[in-house]
């Protein structure tokens, strides 16, 4: 007890701080038994530098399927350790909060840019949970149930995409890949489609890893339904983005932007639609307004959507966010740039294609089981009897998952298919590693 | 003491003209058949150098825990330890892929098998998952547990959560979110649960009841046991809102009171960075009889190795992407070890003695609401003395403190609701009394004049709904 205790003590007239849980009845005081009493800063941290050192590190990373080891310039990071960032709540106080409020409005305004949309939301959890409460926009918007999705669609987000189903009930129907080019089967997908049909999800990059090249198609066939559009925002440094592409509701998770793989915790969960919906939208979002001087001013707005006005008619629970890692996204955007986007986002076409070229020449291994065109993920059909993942890693290598493992419905059912992912940081020399270690392993 | 927060009228980003000078190789993107190719793309052209100071200027434009009290009420802003960022920034640690094999990940595994142990031990509770990113997707989860539970126990038709009309506006969001209807429930006079209320409420169709212990008044329910009993005779579950877990870590747990959920808010107990409104983590813990119904999978050991156990028999599925929100269960776990049980006690001690100061401090001023003994929160009234709550928070802020809570909960008019945390000196606690005491006696036209010490006076928030400029 120091002085300041003791001094608090005296003031509330009291003589141990336990008497201020006297309203606690006995018979429910507890005390931590298991968890051992505290230690030392230079013993905590010897401590968790040996756990961190049980994670093996240097291997060289083929794994992708949402979460990418992608290069981050240096000010990204040194603009999230600064505290006046990372050690602030949400700006409830405006005034004193102009500048997280700006950071956040240039946000919103750069994922707008990137994606072609009216507008964005200052952020998800991550990519999966954008995808549910995308669903459930859609929902408010035409109140229809039947939701389309790829039948290739990752597991994870199906899953999530059930669990956010809940209320809604909505009904989920598969739409097939085209065995040949590994992309969406227009025409599956156009038959599909009723009058009572909610949301279409589709994914471009798809779940193979390919380039859709007729989504633009759908919007002649779609109807009432919300396209619901699933981007890489890397990819889009090149690509036709989702606002050009007709879609209604667009996101991703933003992880490859200036964000590190964090065992695929936090990341950041991108979210834009179009204008007339914004009051269905759910989350926070911060607008431009003035003070009473006429100064610019940024405030979060449109509040009467959100849980702590609305309670049980808002459009979402969502509360907390992941505001400090759009200012990574926004500060990796500035510093990139259009032109080092597009040139990061060709680099991994460039390097897929270039995989490709190098297992080619392997017997038993096919890398163009599909005839699209891969971006970062590629799905390789290999002749093995062998445990591929646990194999490569013997070799210093990581990849190989299954697209069984992964994905709700596989590619064929004769052949074994596999992923490995590229990123702009993947070297030649890692190319060839990777196919030359194949080569023995399989 | 003369209080000036930095202002540079700074501009937007996409208003700099200094010109990209980001280094890359260039590709050719003719590489690429020409109908996938956008037409332009129109991020800012600027230079690092005005990136960097772009940012660190609105940096400065902003208020945060390590300049001083940031005492929102239900928000548990207290100090962010330096070592937690320390070990979070470790290559080992965060630059781990999510689908990396188990023999690569064995420390990570050992961080979320020992976190899951203390949260078991901190809850009172039987299984604990890590998966949700935040408080509200826990009670989320929480909520499709008790949904699949009921179902799994042939009690379809229990629809109904009800929620006393204190409770955080994150509860009936999460409850209609998750297909139950709402009934929402008085408070008796302290704030506390109105049992004659809650019997009427309770019938065939009560799924659950969804509390926080301290309630939203800061005050202990003490008639917790003959709740959860009410509760558990009607075949409905408890569920504890853990937001308020910062007044009883080591002093009573959820187990013990009978919840038989319960979620947790690390980035408020247990000291993890809120990032301006995120990243947060919302873990949730069990009782024994819902252990079979959580996410897949948690962590599990087997001798000295960990592994994900998929071993969930009637598991709801996933809730997230991955395993949660690791970096932040990392900088918990690095709280909760640094502490340790005798340190969060003493946390939580010095957390409920700043409370009850406060509140001995503003007493006979503002007017208080509810009894004297506090935990770790208090909530006045400036309603008696015909000041708005707003006035008195544009005053504080334009003294360099951040304001409390204010209009919640919505039961109190012209609420305060502070919470100053264990993590403030008795001459701050002071001095913020001192200054709340001033604005309750200031001309009300000289506080609606304020804020005038910051970079902008009181912005317009009607205008920025009626506009929606919510991009450049």
């Amino acid at each position: 007890m120091n002085d300041s205790e003791q001094h608090i003590l005296e003031t509330l007239k009291i003589d141990t701080a336990e008497k201020l849980f006297s309203d606690i009845p006995n018979d429910l005081k507890v005390s931590l038994t298991k968890i051992p009493n505290g230690i030392t800063e230079m013993e905590l941290l010897s401590e968790a530098v040996r756990i961190a050192r049980k994670n093996k590190v240097g291997n060289i990373n083929f794994l992708g399927n949402g979460i990418y080891d992608r290069f981050i310039p240096s000010s990204v990071d040194s603009i999230l350790g600064r505290s006046e960032f990372l050690t602030a709540y949400t700006p409830y106080q405006p005034e004193m909060s102009q500048g997280m409020l700006q950071a956040l409005f240039e946000y919103q305004s750069l994922i707008c840019e990137l994606t072609e949309m009216d507008f964005t939301n200052s952020s998800m959890y991550d990519g999966a949970t954008a995808l549910g409460e995308a669903m459930r926009m859609a929902y408010r918007i035409n109140g229809n149930k039947k939701v389309l999705l790829p039948e290739n669609i990752l597991k994870s987000h199906l899953s999530v995409l059930q669990n956010y189903g809940s209320g809604i009930n909505p009904v989920f129907e598969f739409y097939k890949l085209d065995a040949t080019s590994g992309e969406i089967d227009i025409q599956d997908l156009k038959s599909k489609i009723t009058e009572d049909n909610c949301c279409i999800i589709v994914y471009n990059p798809n779940c193979y890893g390919i380039i859709e090249s007729k989504i633009d198609e759908i919007n002649s066939f779609k109807g009432n339904s919300i396209l619901i559009y699933y981007y890489d925002p890397v990819s889009l440094g090149v690509l036709k983005s989702p606002g050009e592409l007709g879609a209604d509701i667009a996101v991703s998770d933003g992880q490859g932007l200036g964000i590190s793989q964090n065992f695929g915790g936090p990341t950041l969960g991108l979210f834009s639609f179009r204008k007339e919906y914004v009051r269905k939208s759910p989350g926070r979002i911060i607008g431009k307004t003035m003070d009473k001087d006429g100064k610019d001013a940024y405030v979060m707005t449109l509040q009467t959507r959100e849980q702590h006005i609305r309670r049980d008619k808002a459009t979402s629970n969502i509360c907390t966010n992941q505001a400090l890692l759009s200012i990574a996204s926004s500060v990796y955007l500035a510093i990139v740039g259009s032109n080092g986007l597009k040139n990061i986002a060709l680099s991994n076409f460039s390097k897929a294609k270039l995989l490709q070229k190098k297992l080619e020449k392997i017997s038993g291994v096919d890398p163009y089981i599909f005839k699209g065109i891969f971006f970062s993920d590629l799905v390789v059909s290999i002749k093995t009897n062998n445990n591929l993942e646990e194999e490569l890693l013997k070799n210093g290598i990581m990849g190989g998952k299954t697209t069984k493992e992964l994905l709700y419905i596989s590619p064929a059912k004769n052949i074994k298919t596999f992923f490995f992912s590229v990123t702009e940081k993947k070297t030649e020399d890692e190319l060839d590693l990777l196919a030359k270690t194949l080569e023995v392993v399989k | 003491m003369t209080y000036h927060q930095a202002n540079y009228d700074e501009k937007l980003l996409n208003e700099y003209r200094s010109g990209n000078d980001f280094k890359f190789q260039n590709f050719d993107e003719k590489s690429l058949p020409e109908n996938l190719l956008r037409k332009n793309l129109r991020l800012p052209s600027i230079a690092e150098y005005d990136v960097i100071r772009h940012y660190t200027r609105l940096s400065q434009m902003n208020y945060c825990v390590d300049l001083g009290i940031y005492p929102l009420g239900s928000c548990t802003m207290k100090f962010n330890p330096k070592f937690a960022d320390k070990i979070a920034s470790l290559t080992e640690f965060n630059s781990i892929h999510p689908n990396q094999n188990e023999k690569t990940i064995q420390g990570t595994l050992q961080i979320m098998y020992e976190l899951q142990e203390n949260l078991k031990e901190i809850s009172g509770m039987e299984r604990v998952s890590l998966q949700p990113l935040a408080g509200a997707q826990g009670e989320y989860t929480a909520l499709l547990i008790i949904r699949k539970y009921l179902e799994n126990s042939g009690m379809h038709d229990r629809d109904e959560i009800i929620i006393p009309d204190s409770a955080h506006g994150t509860n009936p969001a999460s409850a209609t979110m998750a297909g139950f209807s709402v009934i929402e429930i008085p408070s008796d006079s302290n704030g506390g649960i109105d049992i004659d209320a809650l019997k009427a409420a309770i019938g065939p169709k009560t799924a659950a009841f969804m509390i926080t212990n301290p309630n939203t008044l800061g005050v202990f329910e003490p008639k917790i046991k003959e709740i959860a009993s009410l509760i558990h005779s009607s075949g409905a579950l408890l569920y504890y809102d853990g937001a308020n877990f910062n007044a009883i870590v080591g002093v009573t747990n959820p187990g013990k009171m009978g919840f038989d959920l319960v979620h947790f808010n690390l980035h408020k107990t247990f000291a993890t960075p809120h990032g301006g409104g995120g990243p947060g983590a919302g873990p949730i813990a069990v009782s024994k009889k819902l252990m079979d119904f959580i996410p897949s999978p948690f962590v599990d050991r087997k001798g000295e190795t960990y592994f994900f156990n998929y071993n969930v028999s009637n598991s709801i599925g996933k809730i997230s992407s991955f395993n949660g929100s690791f970096i932040n269960l990392l900088r918990a776990w690095a709280y909760m070890r640094y502490h340790g049980k005798d340190g969060m006690y003493r946390n939580t001690l010095r957390a409920v003695m700043n409370a009850n100061y406060i509140s001995a401090k503003l007493k006979g001023e503002y007017e208080s609401v509810s009894g004297d003994l506090k935990k770790h929160e208090v909530v006045v009234s400036s309603e008696n003395r015909g000041k708005r709550a707003l006035d008195i928070a544009k005053y504080l802020i334009n003294n360099g403190v951040h304001s409390p809570t204010i209009y919640f909960p919505l039961i109190v008019h012209e609420a305060l609701m502070i919470e100053p945390t264990e993590d403030v000196s008795v001459d701050d606690l002071d001095r913020y009394c001192q200054l709340m005491i001033y604005a309750l006696h200031s001309e009300n036209s000289y506080l609606e004049s304020l804020p005038n010490a910051l970079p902008i006076t009181r912005a317009n928030e009607v205008k920025a709904a009626k506009d929606m400029i919510l991009r450049w």
